[in-house]
């Protein structure tokens, strides 16, 4: 994809590139503030064993979660003729079912005791660890079309995200009626939760696009800032307080639905690097790119990751920080103070058909407001100097309904 | 905490009963009736050591009684079942928290039974009936079943019988030497070996190593180029079609398989008519005829040359359609539910299916192609799995009723 135009704009960079080795930098596909480089350096070791609760009357997990290492998200359609009563028991069977595979155990029989018993669970996960996996459930706009007499009961701010610039969007790794996001740190986990969550909906929904993740590119709550495929540290400034979380991520408006409070609004992104291409720039375009630096992650013109960003310097005449790099375009101060939780994963589909690697970023959102993604990346589109090097090729929009307690189900006031 | 619930509800209905017994035509009394039915109710709960399958009352009187299952919290189980020994009597599916209770009314003569609940701490409570009435011996699943399974019986002979018409049919055809004919003929020979391949599929025939393909007579019938075995090479019907629909020529080599497919059916006839099923068989059948269409059909691959998989196709899927018509009158009585859904998954692949109907087309239906299989691949292999596996499920009904 380096067309003339593009290669002459690279050369640009180049020539714009002269302060751009002052220490550090971090990418963040979007902006966030940051938190203490104490609580960022903290232990990233692994602890299997460990288990989230499904039933937590409040936000579902996969959201506010410390990022696990592996992803496996599933979009899916629901078959026409599907009726509301079916998709009540859909979401009530699925609820179950994923409360038992975050505790680490099957969904009914590995091993039947009838001789012409089918087993229930598929049973590769069965002597393993619940590895911290979380199952979200995302509701995408056609549900809440004609089709299944749930026209009207949407949340109110859920729509098809607009075209946009730069789009590059293959309808076939766009959209959903349905979403299933598994996360955990044994890949084969999330995998079975998903296989799993599928067989059970067999005949009401079908899959529709999916996405393997590895290598979680966005840092929760004391964790180490990962990296993406560009060899980016990633979610720097990333959502990580109780009251962010509060202010930019939950869904409390009183007009929303009751299953809306206390949940959000998910955004993916399939955005695809021209891997080679990025490879083979100078660690000056890398720089002014992003507009940090790429071992400690600093912001140009700081020295350390967590340095606040100072995108009034000026050197030699021109801005230390170029504002078209990825970081000023998406920093909260010049948004007017607009955050969203980054969750994205680094992905591979292996090779494209040039031979060359195909992988990019699986980019994922969660907010209040699905507004503030779509003017964050109405102004990226336009000008990011990032864009030369990646393509958004997916794209979907979901509502993330509040978590049930024990005794229910996900998005139960649904179904009245 | 709950198992204690139990005992005092059990021990309090037993007295009670113990106590009718003793002085009074009225029993009873201690478990509720409505509309002349025992009410058990069935909670399943999430405790402390586990998922916990809850009775208000282990017993009733011999008659009917209605099992009205709730899922309060128990995310685990999904299901319940009430036993017989090893015999299910009817059944709850898709049970889950959040959901409304559902419920199965049974006619049950006096006698210690079991309620199964798969996934619970404890999966089996007992429940006893009292009372020596017997139930009504009408309408008994395992009757319905048996019944059943002997009319597919009958209707899998008639299916051999004329597929050795068929394969006689097409070596005319062959060798008159019309290639067009010929072709017409091989799409009508098709449909008869498709209806009950799955039945009559595995057989070795005597005097062979099993791992011999020249004593497998469905490798000898139903061999296509994926699966060629160098040491045996082609035969078959896939043989025949390779030369009418490839080469479009018949040779002396297409005439010698035509004549040998004549004479491996009339041997694969032969055992086909000693075959006798049992219930679970039309049930394995049945699933085991829409894996034949997922494939082998929607991948292309059976019919590599003449295309003409959505014959094959149909043909599976009617096969699948008689085998359960067969169980459907005895799984009505175990679990009704089941019968519809599984009713309307027939109705939506036959439904796909019929658009695709052209009486112009070899066989009645369109050329299957490379474009048809890029286009409407995806959709028809979702409503075939959908049904697949609720077939899938239903052996385990049918060999326990």
């Amino acid at each position: 994809m380096a067309t003339e135009g593009k290669g002459l704009s690279r050369r640009r960079l180049l020539a714009g590139a002269g302060g751009g080795a002052a220490a550090g930098a971090a990418v963040g596909f979007l902006g966030g503030r940051a938190v203490s480089p104490a609580e960022a350096s903290a232990s990233d070791g692994l602890d299997l064993s460990k288990a989230y609760d499904f039933y937590t009357g409040d936000h579902q997990v996969g959201i506010a979660t410390p990022p696990q290492r592996h992803l496996v998200f599933m979009s899916l359609d629901v078959v026409e003729g599907t009726t509301a009563e079916e998709l009540k028991v859909l979401f009530a069977r699925w609820s179950a079912a994923m409360a038992t595979m975050m505790k680490g155990n099957p969904v009914g029989s590995v091993e039947p005791t009838r001789s012409n018993g089918v087993p229930q669970d598929t049973g590769e996960a069965y002597d393993l660890s619940p590895a911290s996996l979380t199952i979200t459930l995302g509701l995408g706009p056609g549900l809440f079309d004609d089709r299944f007499g749930l026209a009207g009961r949407g949340p109110k701010l859920l729509a098809e995200i607009p075209r946009l610039p730069s789009d590059e969007l293959d309808p076939e790794l766009c959209g959903g009626d349905l979403a299933l996001q598994a996360c955990a740190d044994d890949p084969q986990v999330a995998y079975h939760a998903i296989r799993d969550l599928i067989r059970i909906g067999r005949g009401l929904v079908t899959t529709r696009w999916t996405v393997l993740g590895f290598g979680r590119a966005s840092a929760g709550k004391g964790q180490k800032t990962p990296r993406n495929l560009m060899g980016l540290k990633d979610g720097t400034r990333n959502i990580k307080s109780e009251e962010e979380l509060d202010e930019f991520v939950w869904v409390a408006d009183a007009d929303e639905p009751a299953w809306m409070r206390g949940g959000s609004y998910l955004v993916t992104r399939k955005i695809n690097m021209d891997i080679e291409v990025w490879d083979g720039t100078t660690i000056d375009t890398q720089h002014v790119t992003i507009g940090r630096d790429k071992a400690e992650g600093a912001p140009l013109g700081g020295t350390k990751e967590f340095d606040t960003p100072d995108f009034e310097a000026v050197r030699d005449g021109k801005p230390v920080i170029d504002p078209t790099s990825h970081v000023a375009l998406a920093a909260s101060e010049n948004n007017g103070g607009a955050k969203i939780l980054r969750r994205g994963y680094n992905f591979t589909d292996g090779l494209n058909s040039l031979g060359q690697l195909d992988a990019g970023l699986f980019f994922i959102a969660f907010m209040k407001d699905p507004a503030t993604f779509v003017e964050l990346q109405r102004k990226l589109g336009r000008v990011d100097l990032l864009n030369e090097y990646i393509a958004h090729v997916g794209s979907a929009i979901f509502a993330v309904p509040r978590a049930p307690k024990s005794g229910h189900f996900l998005a139960q006031e649904l179904f009245g | 905490m709950s198992r204690k619930a139990i005992s005092v509800a059990a021990l309090t209905a037993l007295a009670l009963t113990g106590l009718a017994a003793c002085g009074s035509e009225t029993d009873d009394s201690a478990v509720p009736t409505k509309k002349g039915a025992s009410q058990v109710a069935v909670k399943l709960v999430s405790g402390s050591d586990g998922d916990v399958c809850e009775l208000d009352t282990d017993t009733a009187a011999a008659g009917p009684v209605t099992f009205t299952v709730t899922n309060e919290s128990a995310a685990g189980v999904t299901e319940v079942e009430l036993m017989d020994g090893q015999k299910i009597l009817g059944e709850k599916e898709n049970l889950a928290p959040g959901l409304p209770g559902a419920s199965f009314t049974l006619t049950l003569g006096g006698g210690d039974y079991e309620i199964y609940c798969p996934g619970a701490s404890e999966e089996r409570v007992p429940f006893e009936v009292t009372g020596e009435a017997a139930a009504e011996p009408t309408g008994d699943a395992a009757e319905l079943l048996a019944s059943g399974a002997e009319d597919y019986t009958t209707y899998v002979r008639t299916q051999i019988d004329a597929m050795v018409v068929g394969v006689q049919e097409l070596q005319k055809a062959v060798d008159s030497g019309d290639v067009a004919a010929a072709q017409k003929a091989y799409a009508d020979a098709r449909p008869f070996y498709e209806k009950i391949e799955s039945d009559v599929e595995g057989f070795v025939m005597q005097g062979f190593d099993p791992t011999d393909n020249k004593g497998n007579l469905d490798y000898l019938i139903d061999m296509r180029a994926s699966n060629l075995d160098e040491a045996v090479g082609w035969s078959g019907f896939h043989a025949v079609e390779r030369d009418l629909f490839e080469a479009k020529k018949i040779t002396d080599q297409t005439k010698k398989y035509a004549a040998d497919l004549v004479t491996n059916v009339t041997k694969l006839a032969e055992v086909g008519k000693t075959l006798e099923f049992k219930p679970e068989d039309l049930a394995n059948g049945a699933a085991a005829l829409l894996e034949e269409v997922q494939s082998g059909k929607i991948t292309g691959e059976e019919e590599a040359y003449s295309h003409i998989d959505l014959v094959d196709f149909a043909n599976n899927v009617e096969g699948a359609q008689q085998a359960y018509a067969a169980l459907r009158p005895g799984l009505e009585k175990i679990d009704a539910e089941l019968v519809k859904t599984i009713d309307d998954r027939f109705t939506a692949v036959t439904d796909d299916l019929a658009g695709y109907q052209d009486p112009k087309a070899l066989g009645g239906y369109r050329a299957y192609t490379a474009e048809l299989k890029a286009s409407d691949g995806k959709k028809l292999s979702a409503t075939v799995q959908s049904l697949q596996d609720v077939l899938g499920r239903l052996a385990e009904k049918a060999a326990t009723a």
